[in-house]
């Protein structure tokens, strides 16, 4: 009796090597943030530990979510996602009038003690909507009609997080296209647009050079032209200083100067800089390969997908985690302007963090989807 | 449902790939940043993070020639403010105002100023600084360093000269041997966070100040305090304008005392030595004039018509050059005609027949004319020349001034005759003695001096104080000769109240008269020196403009014969 049961239960298979980098990468983020916001915590709160234990109960919050989502099975979600997109739109809108101001921008909901950010939802959200759209358009990705169509619905969610945070509208766009890309058959759209962005961005780059004046988004490319001339190069600057005074080595865990207040806010979008000083370059490219085996793990995934849902869902997560990273290393190194982007399970951001779990619940979810074959 | 097709997978490969080689590149451009652009970001980091503050080292003393502290250091403080740490700043305004005696307004401005620190006042008492420790105020900073002291306030501070507030030496000595002194300043490097605050348990870099050389110098406390009184009563007797006299040892050139009274205060030397009401009419600019005319040191930065005492140097031109003899008569009738012009000698009546030797007692004028008329200009500027006499002593004190003197060309008749008795020309007083000093010794032309040594603080010697001596500037017979002729004018001439008893003097007096002669002012003078055989000690006392009686010899050598009845046995123990 037993044995039929087994041999009609297909060979699940659980992808523990994913379990075990996002926790052994949320432990390394918990340990950096405490050495990295313990200056500021100390000082504005008279508790060195004050950021760490509002991101433990946000992460360990997560961590349920993602052990919650991961055993859902994947599809159940699907019915979900028109649900999804119309609250993080109606959210996103909400945040705009009612929303929490810090130096501001207002990002936040306040639910009674808790702050929310809708646009860390909106991200989910709309990995979740367009996996089910594409699922739902059949051979259609080949048009670009169609293409533009599925883009276009994107943009009532990405214009209000426009409004007030041109990163994350940034990223989700990125997403969308991501998906995408992966989903149609054709590639010369992509090739097409790529093209036009690259030229879009030299453009600008070379109006910033000939010293033309347009808001501090401009301002932003000549800092990151020449952090050291500029007047308000004073956050790259000092980032900078982080990473170089770390050298090979670093000067040891808890051992940054920089962190003490002369980065500003260290514990979020700067957060690398200080991994940098503290670890040297060694700890830093340690860091990177993690979330090269991360997104290496999420392609594995991703291409053994049960359905295309879940292959998309997963390149969705993929994309999320991929742009975030490499945006936040390259602004934090000056290699792109300076863009409010965090590092993903280590800056400081509960909504960030749950979100970001509840996506590797749904990627462990495909996961759990796929079947070995033996 | 949807199958995951093969397209997908690649393309889904091939987004792993650009996000791999993004991040290599990423991974290139870190180690650009940490490996390469490490030493610049990580010093301008450094840099950022350290604190630096000053420790001064201690200045090195002046002490006399018998190990007499002339010049020392005393604790004081230094009060800042580190604007990032100040909690309270009313407190803080209020207790630097109570405290320092400096105006609210300049109190707000300090606290006020955006800076890492801020110096409010330096060189507060020790009591003081530890009043204001004792406040805790957050943000006030007692640094303890030092403060130049002068023992003895007045001594000789035209010599001396005093240090500036960053115990730089100004005037004087500790200007001149400032590098000698002043010893390399110690670092405390701390580290801090943005705000200032210094991290705990970071550990301060320390470098050690090292502290400066001491200075022994040839001035004999004893003798320049008794020359200081003497000066002093004869000042104040005569209501003179200045008195002063220079103690020197003719042989080696040091210089045992030098006097320029009054004197002023070295522990407060931004204060004039004038009585209230003289201060009081002064505007701001005058006030600064006089403060520098009291810094001044006449001896070595003023010139003068030396006037008779500068007969010594022409009578030794005249025998170098044998246009002279002891035996050689001359007839005064009270005055010379030279060119067209007659001038008198200053016994009216004149002095009849009478030998060079007698001449020289008598200090008249035209058997000097005479003398100079038989060198002609040519030979008299050749031996101002050998003598020294027309470039500087090289003294080690600063501002040393130059001879004035006719250019030679310029030199008729009739400038020669004034010349030979010392006047329309102008050397300092320094000068004179020097120059007397070589005729006197045999011919060596020393440069006086002050410094002999210098030694570190524990007593080690550091550096013999080295003066090269130009010898030969003339003959021995010469200066022997002149030596005999010179103690004659004060055994039996003009210069006999310069005489003490059991002690072979020489010497001259001179009273010449201040440009413009109509305003009828003098200076006295008298030049003496002692054994008259080998002399070690030669004194030289200048009045300025003394009231009453006026002679060189009537109120000059007496002051010359009390210094020599008092150094005399002291110098011979």
């Amino acid at each position: 009796m037993a044995g039929k049961q087994k041999k009609s239960k297909p060979l699940r298979y659980y992808d523990y090597s994913l379990l075990f980098l996002i926790i052994f990468l949320l432990c390394f983020g918990l340990v950096m943030l405490y050495s990295t916001s313990s200056y500021y915590g100390f000082t504005r709160f008279d508790d060195s530990a004050y950021y760490v234990k509002k991101q433990l109960f946000a992460t360990s919050l997560g961590i349920v979510a993602m052990f919650v989502v991961s055993i859902i099975p994947y599809q159940w979600w699907m019915k979900w996602a028109t649900l999804g997109y119309i609250a993080a739109f109606g959210l996103c809108v909400a945040v705009i009038f009612v929303g929490r101001e810090a130096k501001g921008q207002s990002r936040w909901l306040q639910i009674g003690p808790l702050s929310f950010q809708p646009s860390e939802l909106a991200k989910l959200a709309i990995i979740l909507f367009i996996a089910t759209i594409i699922y739902k358009t059949p051979r259609g990705l080949g048009n670009w009609k169609n293409l533009l169509k599925i883009g276009a619905m994107s943009l009532p969610v990405i214009f209000p997080i426009l409004y007030n945070n041109l990163s994350t509208a940034i990223i989700i766009a990125g997403i969308v296209v991501c998906m995408l890309f992966v989903a149609s058959p054709k590639s010369r759209y992509f090739i097409l647009l790529g093209a036009v962005g690259i030229i879009a961005v030299v453009l600008v780059v070379m109006f910033a050079i000939s010293g033309g004046e347009g808001g501090y988004r401009l301002e932003r490319v000549q800092i990151w032209l020449n952090p050291e001339a500029h007047e308000k190069g004073y956050q790259t600057l000092q980032g900078l200083y982080a990473i170089g005074s770390g050298g090979l080595f670093g000067k040891g865990l808890g051992e940054s100067m920089q962190k003490l207040g002369f980065i500003p806010e260290a514990q979020n979008d700067m957060i690398f800089s200080v991994i940098c000083e503290e670890l040297g370059l060694f700890g830093a490219i340690c860091v990177i390969i993690l979330f090269i085996l991360v997104i290496w793990r999420l392609m594995i995934i991703a291409n053994n997908a049960q359905d295309l849902f879940g292959s998309m869902l997963v390149v969705g997560v993929m994309s999320h985690l991929s742009i975030q990273v490499v945006l936040n290393i390259a602004v934090v190194t000056n290699t792109i302007p300076n863009t409010g982007i965090s590092l993903p399970f280590i800056s400081y951001g509960g909504t960030s963090i749950l979100f970001l779990l509840a996506e590797m619940g749904l990627a462990l979810s495909v996961a759990r989807g796929i079947k070995l074959e033996s | 449902m949807q199958r995951n097709k093969t397209p997908n997978r690649k393309k889904i490969t091939i987004m792993f790939l650009v996000v791999f080689l993004a991040m290599m590149f990423l991974s290139g451009r870190l180690v650009y940043l940490m490996i390469f652009c490490s030493e610049y970001y990580g010093q301008k980091a450094e840099d950022l993070h350290e604190r630096e503050r000053d420790i001064k080292a201690a200045r090195g003393k002046i002490l006399d020639r018998n190990g007499m502290v002339l010049a020392t250091n005393r604790s004081v403080c230094t009060i800042s403010v580190i604007h990032n740490q100040i909690t309270e700043p009313e407190a803080v305004i209020d207790m630097l105002v109570a405290e320092l005696g400096i105006s609210e307004e300049t109190a707000k401005k300090r606290v006020e100023k955006v800076s890492s620190i801020e110096r409010v006042k330096t060189n507060v008492n020790k009591e003081v600084g530890d009043r204001i420790r004792a406040y805790g105020l957050a943000g006030v900073k007692v640094d303890e360093d030092y403060k130049r002291y002068y023992p003895f306030h007045t001594l000789a501070s035209t010599v001396l000269g005093f240090t500036g507030a960053d115990n730089q030496g100004i005037v004087g000595l500790e200007v001149e041997y400032d590098s000698y002194l002043q010893g390399i300043s110690g670092k405390i490097l701390t580290l801090t966070d943005a705000r200032g605050i210094e991290i705990e348990n970071a550990g301060e870099t320390r470098l050690e100040p090292v502290s400066g050389n001491d200075l022994v110098i040839s001035l004999d406390y004893n003798i320049q305090m008794y020359c200081e009184q003497v000066a002093e009563r004869a000042y104040i007797k005569k209501s003179a304008d200045r008195v002063s006299i220079i103690v020197m040892n003719p042989q080696n050139g040091e210089l045992l005392a030098m006097v320029n009274y009054p004197e002023y205060n070295l522990n407060d030397p931004f204060t004039l030595n004038l009585s209230e009401e003289e201060i009081g009419v002064l505007s701001d600019a005058e006030k600064q004039n006089a403060l520098n005319q009291m810094w001044r040191n006449p001896c070595v930065s003023d010139t003068y018509e030396p006037g008779s005492t500068f007969k010594i140097i022409t009578s030794a031109a005249a025998l170098e050059e044998n246009v002279v003899s002891l035996s050689d008569n001359f007839y005064c009738p009270g005055y010379k005609i030279v060119e067209d012009r007659r001038i008198r000698c200053s016994k009216t009546t004149g002095h009849g027949s009478q030998d060079f030797s007698l001449g020289l007692c008598n200090s008249c004028n035209p058997v000097f004319m005479t003398l100079g008329e038989r060198l002609g200009s040519a030979n008299f500027y050749k031996y101002f020349r050998q003598f020294g006499l027309l470039s500087k002593t090289n003294i080690d004190l600063p501002g040393e001034a130059a001879t004035i003197m006719h250019a030679e060309k310029n030199i008729g008749p009739v400038e020669l005759a004034t010349i030979s008795f010392g006047q329309s020309f102008q050397i300092t007083p320094i000068q004179l003695c020097t120059t007397v000093s070589a005729i006197l010794n045999g011919g060596n032309r020393v440069i006086p001096h002050f410094g002999i040594r210098v030694q570190t603080s524990e007593g080690k010697l550091v550096e013999t104080l080295e003066y090269p001596v130009a010898t030969d500037i003339c003959s021995d017979k010469t200066s022997e000769t002149m030596c005999t002729l010179l103690e004659k004018v004060v055994s039996e001439g003009t210069g006999k109240n310069a005489k003490v008893d059991g002690f072979a003097i020489g010497g001259k007096t001179a009273t010449s008269q201040t440009l413009p002669r109509s305003l009828k002012r003098y200076i006295s003078s008298f030049l003496g020196f002692a054994p008259a055989e080998h002399p070690e000690v030669l004194v030289l006392v200048i009045i300025n403009d003394p009231q009453g009686v006026y002679y060189g010899g009537t109120i000059a050598a007496p002051l010359a014969k009390e210094i020599f009845e008092n150094i005399l046995p002291y110098l011979d123990k």
